[in-house]
């Protein structure tokens, strides 16, 4: 059973209105987070505008939670785009997120910008999946690259940051423990540890695997040498033979480079 | 999934890997029933805290069901063709509420931009008639008359 953590705001659409209102804690004891209009005090208005990446979504959200009229209707809505955009075919959208725009942002940020694109993504699987049943094209099916594209960068620089913190503070580089192991081809490989809940020498499994290679296996690590030394050279052979081709039909070229260089 | 032992603290995931599509069903379901598409790792009270935490959605009850994907089909080289499997959570929401899948592609807006394919094979039949139908001039006399 997992349990998930989200921020809890309101995804306001353009054409709702803006209600006045006071945070509701109720909400807010949910997360194991210490909500931000606590130590802002009485005032619990307080917004972030992000950059505007998808002019179809809200471009700043508040997080206190608005006050709520309707229920479950509200919360299944979300899975839907604007009633006005239903029937399109084409819906304006903004660009990506890209790595440096979202390295500048805060953690607290990325994690909400996360939950938006996860909200953003699964409305557009949903109007894909419809579009197919009923034979329809789907409005701007670039939207779903974009927010996937969006979501793996998000991904990528927090790794980043986890990747730096982690080397910071215990000098591990990599999250998961392994260790380079010749397998039973006696190829070298980087083995991933897994997690036991009893130690290596009692684990017949584990026993049963051989990190370790009989003398009759030297001739085909051989062979396999051979063979990528074979590639390599073909390769290499090939540049050389392009960049003769080249020179003989451009002799002018390479001098001028050489000359402008100096 | 890191390895769970009695008196473990509960699995916290920070940002989810799981997408869930809502889908129109296939057969007539309960007012109260609610049909999603979810990945093949997610369970069921994955899926109640999914909706709830993120969605605000209070959920009832969940039953899911795997559906295989279809193995039959086969290209130009009979090879076949594997379309994915998918696992379908049918989702009872609580408080007495109803959904109605919505239509999300009303005609009404369609027809006044592009013309549909009626119009266009109406005007290609009218086109050829007019193509084939002999020269006015001759009054409805037929052409093998002399002039």
């Amino acid at each position: 059973m997992i349990s998930f953590f989200s921020y809890q705001n309101s995804h306001k659409k353009l054409h709702s209105p803006l209600p006045s209102s006071t945070c509701s804690h109720d909400e807010c004891k949910n997360l194991n987070v210490t909500h931000p209009c606590q130590r802002k005090g009485a005032n619990c208005r307080f917004s972030l505008s992000l950059l505007t990446k998808n002019t179809s979504d809200v471009t700043s959200f508040h997080q206190c939670r608005l006050l709520h009229t309707t229920l479950s209707r509200r919360g299944l809505e979300e899975f839907f785009d604007d009633p006005k955009n239903w029937g399109e075919e084409k819906v304006k959208s903004g660009a990506s997120w890209t790595c440096q725009q979202l390295r500048n942002k805060s953690n607290e940020d990325l994690h909400k910008l996360w939950y938006v694109l996860l909200k953003e993504r699964n409305m557009l699987l949903t109007l894909e999946q419809e579009a197919k049943r009923q034979r329809l094209p789907m409005p701007s099916p670039e939207r779903l690259e974009k927010v996937v594209d969006s979501m793996d960068a998000l991904d990528k620089v927090v790794q980043e940051r986890e990747d730096a913190l982690r080397l910071l503070q215990t000098g591990q580089e990599k999250p998961r423990p392994g260790a380079w192991r010749r397998d039973i081809f006696g190829r070298i490989i980087w083995h991933k540890f897994k997690q036991w809940p009893i130690p290596w020498y009692l684990n017949k499994r584990y026993n049963r695997k051989r990190f370790f290679a009989m003398p009759y296996v030297e001739r085909f690590v051989r062979l396999r040498i051979e063979k990528q030394a074979r590639i390599k050279a073909r390769k290499i052979s090939l540049a050389q033979k392009k960049e003769k081709f080249l020179q003989k039909k451009f002799p002018h070229l390479s001098e001028a480079q050489k000359s402008s260089a100096a | 999934y890191p390895l769970y032992q009695l008196g473990n603290p509960q699995l916290r995931v920070f940002r989810t890997n799981f997408f869930i599509q809502l889908v129109r069903p296939g057969t007539a379901q309960p007012e109260d029933t609610v049909q999603f598409r979810i990945p093949m790792e997610m369970t069921r009270v994955d899926l109640k805290n999914y909706l709830e935490r993120i969605y605000s959605v209070p959920v009832a009850a969940v039953r899911t069901r795997v559906q295989h994907g279809s193995s039959r089909r086969r290209d130009h080289r009979n090879v076949r063709i594997k379309q994915p499997d998918y696992k379908v959570a049918y989702v009872q929401l609580a408080h007495g509420q109803t959904f109605t899948f919505p239509d999300l592609f009303p005609k009404g807006k369609q027809s006044g931009g592009r013309p549909t394919d009626e119009d266009l094979r109406d005007q290609v039949l009218e086109e050829q008639r007019q193509r084939q139908s002999p020269d006015p001039r001759l009054g409805g006399v037929p052409g093998w008359f002399g002039l």
